[in-house]
């Protein structure tokens, strides 16, 4: 597949990975009853997918960067897959939090180690934990109807590949128009009076690797403090806002209830 | 009113009755049981006028007694009243056409153009005085019999109204000196026809009489239309008189005396035989004859005086005075002439033959006046200045013992309770001792029995038609014709064969102008033409006295509609009666022996023209004419005693006597059902077709428009399912199509 | 296959864009098709994921902080968002008794009837196997085989 045609020009090769992937989701989601063949084809079609678009990538310095980014890179968008096409949301769950340890591993690879390690506290620490609350209040035993079922699964499929398409295509050019983007400025001259301590000059390979957690809270509260304020303050209306909901929604449904005098929702 | 001018005087005479039709509108309802008070006063004012017009232009035309009276003088006086149209440089006549200037030069502004004006001209002439005194005296008349007749219906205020508005448009009609305005006036008194005799609307019977009527009449008043643009085409105006153009030329008119003076004025041939053939189809249609009779019958729902004035004396009288005014027209082409005579003989036997055995009174007498118009039409066919004069001496006689004759009928219907069959009622002369006696002078007058007024008039006529068939028996009574124009040597007839002078009759009774043999204009058609009046006459006086006899003779029966009303009218109708029976005596015998009327009509344009004139004989009594039209009388009256007097007054006589021919004429010779299949039937269709076409095409494409929005929004709303993921989805799918066509936009 | 570029930023950011591009588009499709409100939410939030993949590749390639900044506050989005949304899925489940986004269907035009699935083949219904712990701690005086067997997770 991957050297089989040396003319294949990189779009093409996008357009046909997309493809694999748009016909690969589309069987493997969960279309009613359950269906071997489908599973069977849609994996397949899935790993050439994947194979398509690590033949599409670029090829990274060295071999150990490129073995890392890709052991990360496949771990989340495999689990990221896995997550859409389960058929129950627990499962569903669980592959959403692997899918976040490749994340916070792509996110390593790319020198963001505070964000990596951000990602995984505050999501698979907090959300992941708060959704799986959720399922364990309010799921069915067994997998309930609307859980075997997608809704237009093969439309959604054409518009995730024509996202993608695009998506890809406008990447592929934008990465072999070397002209037209800049290169890479120096941190000092864009991020402006941060730390006064820092050096001037980048260090090795990684400009971003030294001091990046009193960096990043040095920009974040220099630069955009107006902006970690209102946050601040969104998260305390959050928080507020919920509250108020589930005691306003509770009290509305003890009202429903003495209406409808033994009839109910449930 | 001698210082009012004729011109001024001629205006009044339609303009009083039309103040009094505006009048009785605006006030009918306040005047209430008075509401007859405008329209009497104006048609009253209008009948003096009329009156004193006519002997100022007798006066002016002079005696006619003595065999040394010197030749009339054509007498015209025309009054424009405004410009109705007026556009420049209209029309450009074709060189050496009658519609070019003859004899003058040509309009000095440059090429020969034409303007086309209508001029809303009146004319008095002796033709149009005579008609106009007819009218509006005859109008009074019957206007004071409706305020008895008419007495309790609430539409009192409408019908004075409509007949002020009707004896205005007759009188314009008779008085115009333009085709177009003519035209407009005939189409008015089509409309006020139509407005009497639907007069009571509600009945179902009345509106379609209406409708039938008008609806036939306009077959004829295609005709008219037609005529008018020939005639626009052949001579380039309208005007039945000369006119004056702006820079001194005289333009002359259709009719006008520059016209008629020149041989060659009159346009013959085809054209001007299809112009004549128009003008008679117009008649038909007004003055009901064979084939669009069949209006005249059905129209005796309208009120009674409506039928006395419209069906009986004037409205009918149109045509006749038409094809009169158009002598000259009609005296260019023969067979147009002799077509005008067939038309009505035929139409006078037949409708004679269908009123032999009608059991409606009102029926009796509208065929009776299809019959007497055929009279009308039959003499004017004969081409002859006796023909014409004898044609509009019957006219005033017969409009005033038909109208005499209505009214008796009215007297009758309204003193039986609104029956009208004669078979259920009898013996009424006791009842109604002076309706009796008029109806009784009426219907001598009609059946043409001496002394009485119409034995003149319809004397006069058959010895036109005995002329035109015998040419050569009259020789010895006639003049020598003046040599002013070529006389053809013509193939006579058979003839006596005596030695006649060197200028036949023949010759005389020719127009000088055409130059083709006439096909139809052979004596041989007016011989049998004159079998089938003669015919007539006894037909005429047959089912008369049948009427008479069945009505007021034989054990008095009244039926029970009548009620209390079995009793002689209020003189507020008796006086008409009274007032209309003694012209019917003695009119005719006066006429006739003063040459009065027919002295006075030969100073009209129309009939002084050459042509006309050239056909002259001297007046005379002819015996034996005379003889044979009284034998033929009593011999139907003496049948219809037999079949009608005293006891068998009531008897189905007819049906016995004439067997399956009764039916037939019973049915009017299924004309109606004719016309009903052949016309009626399959407009009814196409109106059919036309009204589903309507519905469903028409209506359903509106509709269709009109479900199109509602449709399409139907196929939309399928899209608001409700379901949040679906809406998620198309709003991705837009957003991708804008994201789409931007890399497109930017790609390469 | 592709020559080998010029080691630099240029490659992996275009190796980082696409897998962010990769997980957005997964987490559109996931929010798209699945109706348990659970997983579209996880579908939501493996786009913010890619998003945030994308925001740090950039920043990279700049060099500066403007991307992780970003990703800090899509962060702190996410956390209030999850919080509220899941307080709404669940006043949605005390409503209707389930999680279904299908379940809401009051809004569609007056004409339309309700939507509803097919039946499904119960076969798949079978619940799945959940995973038998070993026995701890004091056995109950209970049913024995009742205290295994779980009927919610």
């Amino acid at each position: 597949m991957n050297g089989s045609l040396p003319a294949l020009t990189p779009g093409l090769l996008l357009a046909g990975a997309v493809t694999a992937a748009a016909v690969s989701l589309w069987l493997l989601l969960p279309r009613g009853a359950e269906n071997r063949l489908a599973r069977w084809l849609g994996l397949v079609l899935g790993a050439v997918a994947l194979a398509g678009f690590i033949a599409a990538g670029r090829r990274l310095g060295s071999l150990g960067e490129e073995a890392v980014f890709l052991t990360v890179a496949l771990v989340a968008v495999v689990s990221g897959a896995a997550t859409i096409v389960t058929r129950s949301p627990v499962y569903s769950a669980i592959w959403f939090a692997l899918s976040l340890a490749g994340v916070a591993g792509v996110l390593l690879v790319l020198g963001a180690q505070f964000l990596g390690v951000a990602t995984i506290v505050v999501y698979a620490g907090a959300i992941l934990v708060m959704f799986l609350f959720v399922l364990m209040l309010a799921q069915p035993s067994g997998l309930a109807p609307y859980d075997r079922v997608s809704n237009e699964p093969l439309l959604s499929a054409v518009a995730g590949a024509v996202l993608l398409g695009l998506l890809s295509l406008s990447i592929g050019r934008l990465s072999a128009d070397a002209s037209c983007c800049a290169a890479p400025t120096r941190a000092a001259a864009v991020t402006g009076p941060a730390q006064p301590s820092v050096p001037a000059e980048p260090v090795g390979d990684d400009p971003l690797a030294v001091d990046q957690v009193a960096r990043l809270g040095g920009e974040l509260f220099g630069r955009h403090l107006l902006a970690v304020e209102v946050a601040g303050v969104l998260l305390l209306a959050a928080l507020i806002g919920a509250i108020a909901v589930v005691t306003r929604g509770e009290a509305a449904l003890e009202q429903d209830r003495r209406l409808a005098a033994g009839g109910g929702n449930r | 009113m001698q210082s009012l001018s004729p011109a001024t005087l001629l205006v009044l005479v339609p303009l009083l009755p039309l103040a009094g039709a505006v009048l009785t509108l605006l006030l009918g309802r306040l005047l209430g049981s008075r509401a007859h008070l405008p329209a009497i006063a104006g048609i009253a004012a209008a009948a003096a006028v009329a009156v004193t017009l006519l002997l100022g232009t007798s006066n002016q035309v002079g005696s006619a007694h003595g065999p040394h009276a010197e030749p009339v003088r054509p007498v015209e006086m025309i009054t424009t009243l405004w410009q109705w149209a007026s556009v420049q440089d209209a029309y450009v006549p074709p060189e050496g056409s009658a519609a070019a200037l003859p004899g003058t030069a040509v309009s000095s502004a440059g090429g020969a153009a034409r303007a086309f004006t209508i001029p809303v001209a009146l004319r008095l002439d002796p033709l149009t005085a005579t008609l106009l005194a007819i009218i509006t005296c005859i109008g009074l008349v019957v206007a004071v019999y409706s305020v008895g007749y008419m007495h309790h219906d609430p539409g009192y205020p409408r019908f004075f109204a409509v007949f002020s508005l009707f004896v205005f448009s007759m009188s314009m009609l008779v008085a115009a000196s333009n085709f177009l305005v003519v035209y407009v006036f005939w189409e008015a008194v089509g409309a006020c026809s139509y407005l009497l005799i639907g007069f009571w609307f509600t009945k179902p019977e009345a509106a379609r009489a209406a409708k039938k009527a008008f609806l036939v009449n306009r077959v004829g008043d295609f005709g008219l239309a037609i005529a008018t643009f020939l005639l626009w085409m052949t001579y380039g105006t309208l005007d039945f008189h000369d006119t004056l153009s702006p820079d001194g030329t005289i333009l002359p008119g259709i009719l006008g005396q520059t016209r008629l003076a020149d041989a060659g004025g009159i346009v013959g041939g085809a054209v001007g035989t299809a112009i004549c053939l128009c003008l008679l189809l117009a008649a038909c249609g007004k003055s009901a004859q064979l084939p669009l009779h069949v209006w005249l019958p059905d129209a005796m729902e309208g009120p009674t005086p409506a039928s006395a004035l419209i069906h009986a004396a004037t409205m009918v009288t149109a045509g006749i005075y038409l094809v009169a005014r158009s002598a000259p027209l009609f005296m260019a082409c023969p067979d147009a002439l002799a077509a005008v005579s067939i038309v009505g003989a035929t139409t006078a036997l037949v409708a004679g033959l269908i009123a032999t055995v009608q059991n409606d009174l009102k029926r009796v007498l509208a065929y009776s006046t299809i019959s007497q118009l055929g009279y009308m039409f039959a003499s004017l066919g004969t081409g002859t200045l006796l023909g014409f004069t004898a044609a509009i001496f019957h006219l005033v006689t017969h409009a005033f013992f038909k109208a005499l004759l209505f009214l008796g009928a009215g007297s009758v219907m309204h003193s039986m309770g609104g029956v009208i069959d004669m078979r259920r009622f009898g013996g009424l002369r006791r009842i109604m001792p002076i309706t009796a006696a008029t109806f009784l002078v009426g219907s001598l007058a009609l059946a043409g029995v001496a002394p009485f007024s119409g034995f003149f008039s319809k004397d006069e006529i058959l010895a036109t038609l005995h002329a035109k068939g015998w040419p050569n028996a009259h020789g010895e009574h006639h003049d020598a014709a003046p040599a002013s124009h070529a006389s053809l040597p013509l193939p006579l007839g058979e003839g006596r064969g005596e030695g006649a002078p060197a200028t036949r009759l023949a010759s005389l009774t020719r127009s000088p102008v055409a130059a083709s043999a006439a096909v139809l204009d052979t004596p041989e058609t007016f011989r049998v033409l004159f079998w089938m009046s003669l015919v007539t006459a006894g037909l005429t006086a047959f089912y008369t006295f049948r009427a008479v006899f069945m009505t007021f003779t034989g054990p008095t029966r009244v039926p029970e509609e009548a009620g209390h009303h079995a009793h002689e009218s209020p003189p507020v109708m008796a006086l008409p009666l009274i007032i209309l029976a003694v012209p019917s005596a003695i009119a005719g015998w006066w006429l006739f022996n003063s040459q009065w009327l027919a002295h006075f009509l030969t100073a009209t344009p129309s009939f002084s023209a050459p042509a006309v004139t050239a056909t002259a004989v001297p007046h005379a009594f002819h015996m034996d004419l005379a003889i044979q039209g009284t034998l033929a009388a009593a011999i139907g009256i003496v049948i219809a005693a037999i079949g009608h007097l005293g006891r068998r007054s009531d008897g189905p006589q007819m049906e016995r006597f004439l067997g399956p021919l009764q039916t037939f004429f019973a049915n009017r010779c299924y004309i109606d059902q004719l016309y009903a299949g052949l016309i009626v039937r399959p407009l009814e269709g196409l109106a059919l077709v036309a009204a589903l076409f309507d519905r469903f095409v028409i209506d359903g494409l509106v509709n269709g428009v009109a479900r199109l929005p509602a449709a399409l929004g139907g196929v939309v709303r399928r899209l608001q399912t409700g379901l949040l993921q679906r809406y998620a989805l198309a709003g991705v799918m837009g957003v991708l199509a804008i994201v789409f066509v931007l890399a497109w936009r930017l790609r390469g | 296959m592709m020559p080998l570029l010029a080691a630099g930023s240029t490659a992996l950011l275009h190796n980082a864009l696409l897998v962010g591009a990769i997980l957005f588009a997964l987490g559109l499709v996931g929010i798209l098709t699945r109706r348990n409100l659970i997983v579209m939410f996880l579908s939501a939030e493996l786009m913010l994921q890619g998003i945030s993949v994308s925001l740090v590749a950039w920043s990279r390639y700049h060099g500066d902080w403007g991307g992780h900044v970003l990703v800090i506050f899509v962060l702190t989005v996410a956390a209030c968002e999850a919080a509220v949304a899941l307080v709404f899925v669940l006043q949605a489940f005390s409503r209707t008794g389930r999680l279904d986004a299908a379940a809401w269907q009051a809004l569609r035009e007056a004409t339309l009837s309700r939507s509803v699935d097919h039946a499904l083949p119960e076969s798949d219904a079978v619940p799945p196997r959940w995973p038998r712990l070993a026995r701890a701690g004091v056995l109950p005086s209970a049913d024995e085989d009742a205290a295994l067997e779980r009927e919610h997770v």
